[in-house]
């Protein structure tokens, strides 16, 4: 700890700190009453303009109200940590995600929403992972799949990604998932929604390093499907993950 | 176009284009926060790479909160100096403010108490992120609206700081302008009082009149005339030139816009160091 600071000075910039976080009247010496409002309604700005920018479908979703009330709790309850303020909004989500707010049960799916968006922006930003070598011309069954290494994939609980959030109800819960990933040339993060299986598929190619038709047998015990149906299902899909960049290819 | 000898402007991704072009706006190098360019990939980070490139970088740093009273965040420091070697930055910067507290962050500057015991704790501070470093950091004379529990000046905390920890300073001249308004002391008088000889940068930006007494640092207006001459009176007072930073974070205008403050700017720097090192 620090041996000069006395608890003098400490507890003052304790107060004002604490004040702009909660809006609880500070109890500073020396202050000027009538402007330290500023310093709460800046970073209050900062705060709400990083989450609106991170989450512009939460932020449409909810009212105008309930978005300030939430970013109000937010701001007063959760200690940030991120020292970058464009990661601050993963603290946001994980604030809502353990926190009893009313506004979930009015919003049922407001964590996967925030979950889907926050991603989005994590995916994008994310530091550069190295490609595996590959070529493009290979055999499905025989060789070795490489894949886009800069992915994630979600499981949901309702299809935040496939409809209107305000358009979704109990009724949709089940069980979701979606990949998302960077293309490699132009950056963008693009997201495909995925079977149970398809998901399940896209770990094993990538963390096994073997060829298909191995990852097909298993599959095939583990969800009771032959093979060769499983290979025809499976190849459109391969198909489509190549054409959009998320397959550069087979390991050299 | 040539470009500027002395005037930057702050990088901002909506200009990434006309910047790798040089056309339209012709900054002598670039500003950016290390806090939003380290730790990412993808699309930014081309752009980024390209930028460093064809431009000197100077930062300006948000999140090292150097008057906290919590402890020094070590892990933040080491991505610093990763980025600041990556990109062969040449000047790091500071503000002497305090942006975390009681281990939360809050994402904007409040002012430090100016107290006795605040000077050897920051002196201290800075000593160590510059020794860890390896370089001299340069502090920022932050706007402020209201003082806090001060026991001293405001000139008599900055200059004392930089004395103990023989560190640079960044002169923010809008910023002097503003607090010489919002206290209500005279801002050539202020300027004088500091150490001038550490200055090593410059920041120029415009503010917003929000009351009959008060002014807020927005960065989101032109630089008004009083800044201007301002800076005119100060850049005569320098026993050195340095760099000279157009801020413009909010409220953006056309190229031309900017493109004319950093002119004016330019000019006025060439009169009060080219002409009189010439001479002299």
């Amino acid at each position: 700890m620090n041996t000069h600071l006395h608890n003098y000075t400490h507890t003052q910039q304790s107060r004002l700190a604490d004040y702009c976080r909660t809006g609880d009247p500070p109890k500073i010496d020396g202050l000027t009453e009538n402007r330290v409002h500023h310093y709460r309604r800046l970073i209050h700005g900062v705060i709400d303009d990083t989450l609106q920018s991170a989450f512009p479908l939460t932020c449409d979703l909810l009212s105008q109200e309930e978005w300030y009330g939430v970013v109000d709790a937010f701001l007063s309850n959760y200690k940030c940590q991120s020292t970058s303020i464009w990661k601050m909004p993963s603290e946001f989500y994980r604030f809502v995600e353990e926190t009893g707010l009313e506004i979930k049960e009015k919003y049922i799916f407001l964590e996967d929403l925030l979950n889907f968006e926050w991603t989005e922006v994590e995916i994008y930003m994310m530091p550069d992972i190295a490609y595996p070598e590959s070529k493009t011309d290979g055999g499905w069954l025989s060789e070795v799949i490489a894949v886009n290494p800069e992915y994630k994939i979600l499981q949901l609980n309702y299809p935040v990604h496939l409809k209107n959030p305000k358009g979704i109800t109990e009724n949709d819960r089940g069980e979701y998932y979606v990949l998302l990933f960077r293309e490699k040339e132009s950056g963008k993060v693009r997201f495909m929604n995925l079977s149970v299986y398809f998901s399940w598929l896209i770990e094993k190619v990538e963390i096994e390093n073997t060829p298909l038709i191995k990852i097909l047998k298993e599959a095939a015990q583990v969800f009771g499907v032959n093979e060769k149906a499983l290979f025809e299902n499976t190849l459109p899909f391969l198909e489509e993950l190549k054409a959009n960049k998320f397959i550069p290819g087979f390991y050299i | 176009m040539e470009r500027n000898k002395h005037v930057g402007i702050g990088f901002r991704k909506d200009f990434a284009e006309e910047f790798l072009e040089g056309k339209d706006l012709t900054p002598a190098f670039l500003e950016v926060a290390p806090e939003n360019w380290m730790e990412i990939g993808g699309y930014w980070k081309k752009v980024f790479n390209k930028i460093a490139a064809q431009y000197p970088i100077y930062t300006h740093g948000l999140s090292l909160s150097i008057g906290t009273p919590d402890e020094l965040d070590w892990d933040f420091l080491k991505k610093v100096k990763y980025f600041l070697n990556e990109h062969n930055v040449q000047i790091y910067s500071e503000h002497l403010s305090y942006s975390k507290c009681d281990n939360a962050h809050l994402y904007d500057l409040l002012p430090i108490p100016f107290r006795w015991d605040a000077v050897k704790h920051i002196s201290q501070r800075i000593k160590s992120v510059q020794d860890f470093l390896e370089r001299k950091i340069a502090i920022e004379i932050v706007s402020y609206y209201t003082p806090v529990a001060a026991e001293m000046s405001e000139v008599e905390f900055i200059s004392s700081i930089v004395k103990e920890a023989d560190c640079n300073l960044l002169l923010d001249v809008n910023n002097i302008y503003v607090n010489a308004f919002n206290h209500n002391y005279d801002s050539k008088e202020f300027i004088e009082k500091l150490p001038l000889d550490k200055v090593e940068y410059i920041h120029m930006a415009g503010h917003e009149q929000v009351a009959p007494d008060l002014i807020i640092d927005t960065h989101g207006e032109p630089i008004i005339d009083p800044v201007y001459e301002l800076f005119e009176f100060t850049a005569h007072k320098l026993p050195k030139t340095v760099p000279v930073l157009l801020e413009r974070d909010f409220n953006i205008p056309e190229l031309n816009e900017l493109q004319y403050e950093l002119n004016r700017l330019e000019n006025i720097c060439t009169k009060a160091w080219d002409y009189e090192h010439s001479l002299a």
